[in-house]
Order: structure tokens, then sequence, then C-alpha cells
């Protein structure tokens, strides 16, 4: 007996360490490449495994048959950081390579939830934030946004993300791919416990009034090489495209990259194009890591969230319940 | 062997806990983060649900009337993640709790921290707060 309680306990030990090391839930972005010792390494176990792949030689990027295994979506609260500038960069990846960026969080990122004032500061609005190429009203709305705090996140409300927000807001996603089915679903524990279906079987979006906007939009995938091109269209307007609050119209096109240089990393790449909010289309990226003993578990935002109680307008008054 | 385990969950709690802090909705909204709490009391009831988890504790005050005040915590899938169960604060437990308190004064309160007075055991709150204003850098 007590050799076997002595086995739980460096058993549970050993769990601690690798989901340490691998992250657990929606937290931090993974270490670079750079830092952890080459591409994708983990620890100190040598080079990570390759990426999987279906019997057809597809990347899989889900589970291998028999295993567990979940993205662990990393919050991230400003996507201004990720914006590939002229350079090549990002602010985040900049600050990394500098050894100046902690584990990977961009600024804004940390405390988780944003809450502004208790590590970071002021937030300093669109003036800070010039490869955001936002239209004057965008610029307006973010700056109101950064003001109040994201008081208004529609998150906050128990709304789903939408766009790649649905990649950089807290708790793990899977991916699953019908090779058969011609569509591949991605399954969200958090962003309101939503999945996501996209079509890989050619079909073009809808058109005219047939194209219904909606938080998830339109979305329609092809591989090119090893990388998921997933095209998006048909948003409507109720969601951010982050916790800052940097805002969208229904005009906005997404187009998304996915691919999977090793087992434990989803490299993640949107490029945004909203001609009713910025002058021109700008591209974010990240990298999500694998968290091999992960699995989804239940998240229903809408059963008990006080915080609507507690909401009021900017003259004071209830913003969703009578007094 | 039972003590030495009960520390592992502990430690198990404060690594996985720290890295699985979620908030679904502005902290700062809601909290004043330079009106730090600490609070003792007996804990009343327990609403284990989403998207925060909340607790009640009545607390004496130096008058000597008996408040209950209300304390948020992560969501149920968060706090599991952090080593939490439904069971591991119970109505009667007498805990510390360090926190932020509501901007509307009110007796609400953001829990960063709860400490079981029995055992003395630490708990994290996946809080949607993760520095104090102490902590400030």
């Amino acid at each position: 007996m007590r050799k076997c309680q002595r086995h739980v306990l460096l058993g549970a030990l050993v769990a601690v360490l690798l989901t340490t090391f691998w992250g657990v839930g929606a937290q931090q972005d993974p270490v670079p490449a750079a830092r952890a010792g080459g591409p994708g390494a983990r620890g100190a176990s040598g080079p990570p495994e390759p990426a999987p792949t279906l019997a057809d030689g597809t990347p899989n990027l889900g589970r291998l048959p028999g295993e567990k295994g979940v993205w662990s979506v990393p919050y991230i609260t400003n996507m201004g950081e990720r914006v590939v500038e002229a350079d090549g960069s990002t602010a985040v990846e900049r600050r990394m390579a500098q050894g100046r960026g902690g584990r990977g969080f961009g600024r804004g990122d940390v405390p988780l939830g944003g809450g502004e004032g208790t590590a970071g500061g002021a937030r300093g609005g669109s003036k800070t934030e010039p490869q955001v190429p936002f239209q004057p009203w965008a610029a307006a709305v973010y700056d109101y946004n950064s003001r109040n705090h994201s008081k208004y996140d529609p998150e906050g409300y128990c709304l789903p993300p939408g766009g790649p927000r649905l990649m950089a807001t807290p708790y793990p996603m899977e991916i699953v791919q019908l090779p058969e089915q011609k569509r591949i679903l991605m399954i969200f524990e958090g962003a309101t416990h939503v999945w996501r279906e996209i079509y890989m079987d050619g079909r073009p979006h809808p058109e005219g009034d047939a194209l219904n906007p909606t938080y998830l939009g339109h979305s329609v995938g092809r591989w090119e090489g090893d990388t998921l091109v997933v095209d998006v269209v048909g948003f409507n307007e109720q969601t951010w495209i982050d916790y800052y609050g940097h805002p969208h119209t229904d005009m906005l096109h997404v187009v998304e990259k996915y691919s999977r240089p090793n087992k434990n990393q989803l490299r993640y790449e949107a490029t945004l194009n909203d001609p009713g909010a910025y002058t021109k289309p700008f591209t974010v990226r990240w990298t999500i890591p694998w968290n091999p003993r992960g699995e989804l578990t239940e998240y229903i935002c809408q059963e008990n969230n006080k915080y609507l109680q507690s909401l009021t307008d900017d003259f004071g008054q209830p913003l969703f319940k009578k007094q | 062997m039972r003590m030495k385990f009960a520390a592992l969950a502990v430690v198990t709690g404060l690594l996985l806990g720290t890295a699985s802090a979620i908030a679904h909705h502005s902290f700062a909204a809601e909290f004043d983060a330079s009106q730090a709490i600490t609070l003792t009391g007996t804990v009343t009831k327990i609403e284990w649900m989403n998207p925060h988890t909340y607790f009640y504790i009545d607390v004496k005050e130096q008058t000597g009337q008996v408040v209950n005040w209300g304390l948020e915590m992560g969501s149920p899938n968060g706090l599991m993640r952090a080593g939490w169960t439904r069971n591991t604060l119970k109505v009667g437990d007498v805990v510390s709790v360090e926190g932020s308190r509501a901007k509307d004064k009110a007796y609400i309160g953001n829990a960063r921290v709860v400490v079981l007075a029995a055992t003395g055991k630490r708990l994290f709150a996946a809080s949607s707060q993760v520095d104090t204003p102490q902590q400030q850098r």
C-alpha cells in the first residue's frame, strides 16, 4: 500500500511537471524556439515529435488515436501586439528576441483578464499602435474601449468571439478533421462553448442575402501544402477583434493559416481585411501549444453571469437590470 | 504520506493555477485593484457556477456587526484545472481571503487567494487578477 501511494505521488509529480512545461488550459504562449533550445522543443527531452499525419498523408491537426490532447489557446488580450509589422516581426516577437518578453505574453496579456492598473498600467489606445491601420472612427471606438477598460466587451456578456479571437480566448480547443465528409470541425471549450464548421468540399461562400451575418462567419477551407487555409466572411458586428476592443464591421474578411511544424505546436496566422474599419489589410500571428494530457471540459458561461447585473452604462444606469 | 500528498496537491494547485487564471470579463470595470481586502470569515454559501464561482462569508467587523461578503473566483473548469473540486470549500469552513473590493463599495470582492484556517492550506482562486497592487512592476 505504501509503495502504491509512493507511485501515485511520483506519478502526480511527473504530471505536474509535464503539464507545467506543456501548459494547461488557456494560458501562456509557448516559449519561442530560440529560447527553448530548438524548434518546438519542450523541456530537456530532445527534439519534439514530428507532426502527425492522417492515413492519406494530410497533416493531422488533432489527436492521434488512443491519445489525449488539446490546443492550449493563449489568452491574447491585445492583438495589436501580434500584428506583423514592416520588418516581418510582431511586437511580442521582438520583445521575446530581446529577452524581455517573459514567457511570451504580450504586454497587454498580463494580468490575465486585462486587469489594467494591477500590473501593466494604463492603456495607450490607438496612438500607441501605429501598426494597426485604424480608420478614424475605428480609432475613436478603440480609444473609448481603452478608457473604460473594455467594460462593454461582448465576451463579458457571454457572447461568442468571432474571427481570430476564437484562437486567442480562454480555454482549450480541438480540431477534428473529417476528410471523408470533406469538412473540419473546431470545438472550443471557452469562447462560450461553441463549435465551428469549415467546409472543405470546394463550395464558394454564399452571396447576397444568402450570406447571413453570424458571430463566427462562413468558413471554407483548402490545403496549401501542409497549411490549412481558411477563408471566412459573413461576420456580424456583435464581436470585437480582441479583449482590448479593436472594432470591426460586417465587411470583415479573414484568411487564416494553420500549420503544425511539429506535434507540440500549432502556428496560427490571420490576415484581416476590413475596409469598413481599417485602411488596409493587416496580419496577426502567434503559436499555440499542444497539451498532450488535456481534454475538453464543460464551460457554460451563461449560467450565472453576475457581471451583467452590476454593469452600468456611461450614465450610471443599469445596462441589463432594472432597479 | 497523506500529509505529503495534501501538500503536493496544494503545490499542484499553485503551479497550475498560476498559469490558468482566467476572467471572462473586464476586471478593472468591476473591481478596484487599489482597494485590497483581507477578510476572515465563515463560509455561508457556495455557488459553484459559470462563468465565475462565488462564495459568501460572514465577516465580523470591528463594530461587532456581521457582514456577508460575496467573493468571485474563476469558473469551475478553471478551478478544477487548478486542483479544486466542488467540495474544496464547504459551508462552515473558516477562511481568510485576499483580493480586491468591487468599485461600487458593495460587500463584493474578487478573491485572489483563499486560505483554509483549519489547515493553513493556501488555495489559488483562479482570479481574474493575478498581481496585487504591491506587486506592480
